[in-house]
């Protein structure tokens, strides 16, 4: 089964190729273009931006994974959540070459798609982040530049949501932050180089929403308290205020760090899971990945994250997932129906 | 094509070599502290030409470029205070800072909205070339597009064709490098929020309220909209300005629980925009919440389908509104603006919050 898979959710236009489980393709709009010291920085995001490029970014998946639109079995999209505007462009061409060609088409979660960034193989056939055994029910933490969440997986294609943030998202905490601090845009990377040479110790900044039984997160509070401990650092320290920036990436990191943590150690006791899937952009973070483990192993929870090229946005982790939904059958019943869910939640059932 | 090994004792006759083959337009394979990196004079059109060519890159992508020190990166770009903190602090080391262009450099070197990325690489050597050389050098990797990093020679004559190979006149070899990771790189021009000149908006005899908490800014928002004659009839804008953490975000939940709006408002900063659907008198509407902070040029505001938002009385809440404030004046006649602007106070929970209909 050969799928060719659409993300445009959010920024990033891109295509991919999977056989079956297998990446044959991925390619990201970013990449593609610019060298790849540049990525992160592309700034057009409108509409008229994916329509100029979701054909070259296609075009190239083909030609990299050396297969044809006729070679194509299965037609995959993201239906959403993300920007409608966005979403749209990807609906249209994979509804449009799906009546093309007169294959079937699969709408898939984009948010769904973060965890089966997991379940990704190589051209070999062998697991990008070595895989072993799938023990459901497990959690997921999908974090991104717009979304924060833990989800049950009960099996595939089975989910509840148990957790979110009720306002920003982890990967916006991040960009926002490096604003007061003067590192510039996007915050992610440039926080986690300087948090290297920093001590995370040196700062006592308050873990969100630590007191509340459930699993939601909440990083308006923090950004704030942020904020504020910044304006008085620079009045403390003056000139020498660069001095405590990397104390302060070290600082905030943590903090972050500790509050998932502190959510997802709850939420692995009262579910009795024993793997912890991660997801999304923000995984892309050594720090976090690596406490992650050291934390949940004492629970004897097994972490498990993809390989760091699928963490953020991609459409290879959109063919995976519609790899597993093709096996069972669910694809678009009405083709001329088929609309963007830019709300879409991950335990909703995909209409259409 | 040139090889010379980096011994140490030859340093100063390389030095000289390396601009001798710059100031005649040629290119030069030379170490960094991240990889090798191809350089040429940013400001002569065929050097920079040649080196498109050896990267196989489509025409009018970016280039990075490397400088001496901090006033050499000022003759070619705008340096804002964060580009200012970076460089003070920060620099050299692997770090592309991405500033707004003067326009000096040959075309091919600036990305597509006028900026650069400027490197200043924490390597001695290379640091002593640009200064004796006066101009800053490309500095992008030594690979085709989408080949390997560089770390040694060898990983690069071994992936590049005969036609690459006689583009490059010069290379430094200095073995094999740590290999560390691609610099990162950060923009400095995306939340330049523009200072708004006097007479963008005018806050005429403003109403300025204080709020002691998130849910006193909340109960604020209930009562513009609440008592709002236009509601269900005519498009209101709330166009919120305010540094952050100021509540903004709080506003536009207060106005989306007084909408009946179930769902919870998170931030719609990466995703640009979020709607939800809300009922008034049995009308069906929509409640938009937006969020410029990422967004470059007030175009892309458009883009996001702002005009088709006011044709029905929805409700617009649009976040870091300053950015396009220049769009919501020339609208003006088809909704209602509301202006909002939010401060910090003394007290840690308070807010100042000024609003307005004015705009001029």
């Amino acid at each position: 089964m050969k799928i060719l898979a659409i993300d445009t959710s959010c920024d990033e236009t891109s295509a991919s190729v999977c056989s079956k489980d297998r990446v044959l393709s991925n390619v990201i709009f970013s990449q593609v273009e610019l060298h790849s010291k540049w990525r992160g920085v592309v700034p057009i995001i409108a509409k008229r931006a994916h329509q100029e490029r979701i054909n070259p970014v296609i075009e190239m998946a083909l030609k990299r994974a050396k297969v044809k639109l006729e070679g194509i079995n299965v037609f995959a999209v993201t239906a959403g959540p993300g920007l409608a505007i966005a979403l749209e462009v990807g609906i249209k061409k994979a509804v449009e070459l799906s009546v093309k060609y007169k294959k079937p088409l699969v709408l898939v979660d984009h948010m769904e798609g973060h965890i089966y960034a997991n379940f990704g193989k190589n051209g070999k056939g062998n697991y990008f982040n070595n895989l072993k055994k799938v023990k459901f029910p497990l959690l997921c933490l999908l974090v991104s530049g717009g979304h924060t969440e833990i989800v049950l997986m009960k099996d595939h294609g089975k989910y509840e949501l148990i957790g979110q943030t009720l306002d920003d998202a982890v990967g916006e905490a991040f960009d926002k932050i490096a604003r007061p601090l003067m590192l510039g845009y996007p915050g992610g990377p440039i926080i986690e180089e300087f948090a290297k040479k920093g001590r995370p110790e040196r700062f006592q900044l308050p873990i969100p929403m630590q007191r509340r039984n459930d699993f939601n997160f909440s990083y308006s509070g923090l950004k704030t308290a942020c904020v504020v401990s910044i304006e008085k650092l620079k009045k403390e320290f003056g000139k020498e205020f660069p001095s405590v920036i990397p104390d302060f990436c070290a600082s905030f990191q943590k903090t972050i760090s500790d509050s998932l943590i502190f959510k997802l150690k709850k939420a692995a006791k009262k579910y009795k899971t024993k793997q912890l899937l991660l997801g999304g952009g923000v995984v892309s973070n050594n720090y976090i990945r690596s406490q992650m483990r050291k934390e949940m192993r004492k629970l004897g929870v097994e972490v498990i994250a993809p390989n760091k090229r699928l963490c953020t946005d991609n459409a290879a982790m959109i063919g995976l997932c519609a790899y597993y939904r093709a096996k069972k059958n669910r694809f678009v019943k009405n083709l001329e129906k088929v609309d963007r869910l830019p709300n879409l939640q991950i335990s909703q059932k995909i209409p259409f | 094509m040139k090889i010379i090994k980096l011994s140490g004792k030859n340093e100063n006759s390389i030095i000289e070599s390396v601009v001798d083959v710059l100031s005649k337009g040629g290119l030069v394979v030379y170490p960094t502290e991240t990889c090798y990196g191809i350089g040429a004079d940013v400001t002569n059109q065929s050097a920079v030409d040649k080196v498109i060519k050896y990267k196989k890159k489509r025409q009018g992508k970016a280039l990075l470029i490397a400088v001496a020190d901090k006033e050499m990166a000022g003759k070619y770009v705008k340096i804002n205070e964060i580009a200012e903190n970076i460089y003070d602090n920060y620099l050299p080391g692997p770090i592309s800072v991405v500033s707004k262009s003067k326009g000096y450099v040959a075309k091919g070197v600036e990305a597509d909205d006028k900026t650069i990325g400027i490197r200043m690489p924490k390597y001695c050597l290379v640091l002593k070339i640009i200064k004796k050389f006066g101009k800053p050098v490309t500095s992008t990797s030594a690979n085709s597009s989408y080949k390997k990093t560089p770390y040694s020679v060898k990983d690069i004559l071994e992936n590049i064709s005969k036609k690459q190979k006689d583009l490059i006149d010069l290379i430094i070899d200095a073995g094999e490098l740590p290999k560390n990771k691609p610099s990162t790189v950060i923009n400095t021009t995306l939340n330049e929020i523009q200072i708004l000149r006097e007479g963008d908006v005018n806050l005429k005899s403003p109403k300025k309220v204080i709020t002691k908490s998130e849910n006193e800014t909340k109960k604020l928002a209930k009562t513009l909209i609440q008592k709002n004659r236009n509601l269900g009839k005519k498009p209101i804008v709330f166009a919120l300005q305010g540094e952050l953490g100021t509540g903004k975000t709080q506003f536009a939940k207060g106005l989306a629980k007084t909408l009946g709006i179930k769902e919870a408002i998170l931030s719609p900063t990466f995703i640009l925009m979020r709607e939800y659907d809300f009922k008034f008198k049995s009308k069906k509407l929509k409640f938009f919440h937006a969020d410029t902070y990422r967004i470059f040029e007030e175009k892309e505001f458009i883009d996001l389908g702002f005009k088709n938002m006011v044709k029905k009385p929805n409700i617009v809440v649009i976040e870091w509104a300053e950015k396009v404030s220049k769009t919501l004046r020339e609208l003006k006649n088809s909704f209602e603006l509301i202006w909002i602007k939010f401060d910090y106070q003394a007290d840690e929970n308070a807010r100042k919050i000024e609003y307005s209909n004015e705009i001029l």
